[in-house]
């Protein structure tokens, strides 16, 4: 535990005195404690007045307060924040929208930022606002080289870090951690899909554009240059998941599963829509109960945290989630490349949560609450 | 943001905390013969550290009731429902864990 | 410590038991959410894979601190 951040934990942010002219802001600000470890863009009047104007101005309304500190996130705080990110003001409504779905009851962002586990929120972005702001959503999608998707991600975890209060060691538990820590942000590609949009499926309209929210493990990658068929492709993807090793395993939840456009195109050319892909990984990943449960030789095993209705019986298929709308399924990356992805999430703990961009309405028939849907 | 001349412009991230302070309730001059609530939050052993505590303070004080809960998550604040029943049918409570 | 917060507004003196390890986390929750005043019951870490005998060690440490905490001693 690092000594020096436990003893700071500022009651309210008060405001810092100011350095003498000349100083070198960056190290200040490092020395400061508010860096995720790299260093960030000192704010200047101009940036923050921007960003703070494309929220809708008005700097002290209160968006929402961030656990597990409470801190309060204001128009002019969370565009300091996305400024030192390195955020352009344009992004702002993504990140907005990304804040007030992680403070969302049904997330339990509280439980998401202290929990010994890695799972960090990874946000999925879909509508034309990806294009509009210039996010990645094709080759190296997860990886590094976007401004957008790099800084939105980026602008969060700084939000939780300094207004959540979510410092390593002190009140982030994480064991381990995991690199999307320091930005865990991509958008859909729904050009290269031939699967309908995520939020489309959700019941939002096209041309609303969301952010999906869900406490996640790193994506596992899953590797098939060999099948030209859905079965082959999603065995694949059902081996990644049939492991006790992730958090799903033992905790159940939500997961998803990111695929790249070549097995995409495989899976629906033979005419297989969302609800066939999730069902065939939710019938056919599982574990048997007795690796769950160690062959009992730790004491009997039940597990309170699966749910009530599986057979414990030793050589009971445990799903990986308890239904096939806890897999939430996406279409991402570069379009050569027969790769998909398994991300597994934290457990029933968190659920995730879409939220549309600067209040859109849904299509009809969707229902959910006060634009958030918990999946 | 704070500004003076001859000073650069820095701005803290860390946005407010405003709270409201709250006493806590009264505290009990006796425990026999009171209504005792145990809520358990499922982490791993919580019950069983529950249980145990639940029989010996039982064998040493003698409560008018004992009471066992169970929250529905172990990460998530339990409901205002559950909260509220407890309340209404309990004196004192033994809450865990935290870890 | 929010459900022993929650419980402490409706008027019940409420023992939370955490792990050492979690003593800090207790404390800045219980200052966010303005109740200062609320005293956990502190075991030695970790409480999970444990053996009975050690379980039975736990429930020593805890059942004479919730006493005080109720009783305000």
């Amino acid at each position: 535990m690092d000594g020096a951040r436990a003893a700071v934990l500022p009651k309210s942010g008060v405001g810092f005195d100011p350095p003498p002219k000349g100083t070198d802001l960056i190290e200040w600000y490092y020395a400061k404690g508010v860096s995720d470890g790299f260093p960030v863009a000192p704010p200047t009047p101009e940036k923050v007045e921007a960003t703070v104007a494309a929220l809708g101005g008005n700097a002290d309304f209160l968006e929402c307060g961030v656990p597990p500190r409470f801190g309060g996130l204001t128009r002019e705080v969370l565009a300091v924040n996305m400024v030192m990110a390195g955020c352009l003001p344009e992004y702002a409504p993504v990140v907005r929208a990304a804040m007030l779905a992680l403070c969302d009851t049904a997330f339990n962002l509280n439980g998401v930022q202290a929990t010994t586990h890695m799972a960090s929120p990874l946000l999925v972005v879909n509508g034309p606002i990806r294009t509009a702001i210039g996010m990645n959503a094709g080759c190296n999608v997860f990886g590094s080289g976007n401004r957008a998707n790099a800084t939105i991600g980026r602008a969060v975890r700084l939000i939780l870090l300094n207004v959540g209060g979510g410092w390593p060691g002190d009140l982030d538990k994480s064991t381990l951690g995991h690199p999307g820590k320091y930005t865990y942000c991509i958008a859909e590609n729904e050009e290269e899909s031939p699967l309908a949009p995520y939020h489309v499926a959700c019941g939002f309209k096209p041309e609303t554009s969301t952010v999906f929210t869900i406490a996640a493990e790193p994506p596992h990658s899953v590797t098939n240059h060999v099948a030209n068929d859905p079965e082959g492709i999603l065995d694949s993807i059902c081996s990644a998941m049939s492991t006790i090793a992730h958090n799903n395993a033992v905790s159940s939840g939500h997961c998803a599963v990111v695929l790249g456009p070549e097995h995409a195109r495989t899976i629906a050319a033979a005419g297989w829509k969302r609800s066939d892909v999730c069902s065939y990984l939710w019938m056919n990943a599982g574990n048997l109960f007795r690796k769950l449960a160690f062959e009992h030789r730790y004491g009997k095993v039940f597990n309170r945290n699966l749910p009530l209705w599986y057979r414990r019986d030793p050589d009971s298929r445990i799903p990986i989630v308890p239904s096939p709308d806890n897999i939430h399924l996406f279409v991402a990356g570069g379009t050569a490349g027969r790769f998909s992805a398994f991300i597994p999430g934290w457990g029933h703990m968190s659920a995730p949560v879409i939220r549309a961009i600067d209040g859109a309405e849904l299509a009809e028939g969707a229902v959910c609450l006060d634009d958030s849907c918990r999946v | 943001m704070t500004e003076r001349r001859n000073h650069e412009i820095v701005y803290d991230p860390r946005g407010v905390v405003s709270v409201e302070a709250t006493p806590i309730a009264p505290r009990v001059s006796k425990i026999a013969g009171l209504r005792l609530g145990v809520l358990d939050n499922t982490k791993w052993n919580a019950n069983k550290l529950l249980r145990r505590s639940m029989q010996r303070l039982d064998q040493e004080q003698g409560f008018a009731s004992v009471t066992y809960y169970r929250k529905e998550s172990f990460s998530k604040v339990a409901s205002p429902e559950l909260i509220r029943e407890i309340a209404a049918n309990n004196d004192i409570v033994l809450t865990a864990i935290g870890d | 410590m929010h459900d022993g917060i929650n419980l402490e507004k409706l008027g019940l003196p409420t023992a939370v038991v955490v792990t050492e390890a979690f003593l800090h986390e207790a404390e800045v929750q219980r200052a966010a959410l303005g109740m200062e005043g609320l005293k956990p019951v502190v075991i030695t870490h970790p409480l999970s894979s444990l053996t009975d005998a050690e379980i039975d060690s736990r429930v020593g440490e805890a059942v004479s601190q919730a006493t005080a905490v109720w009783r305000g001693a």
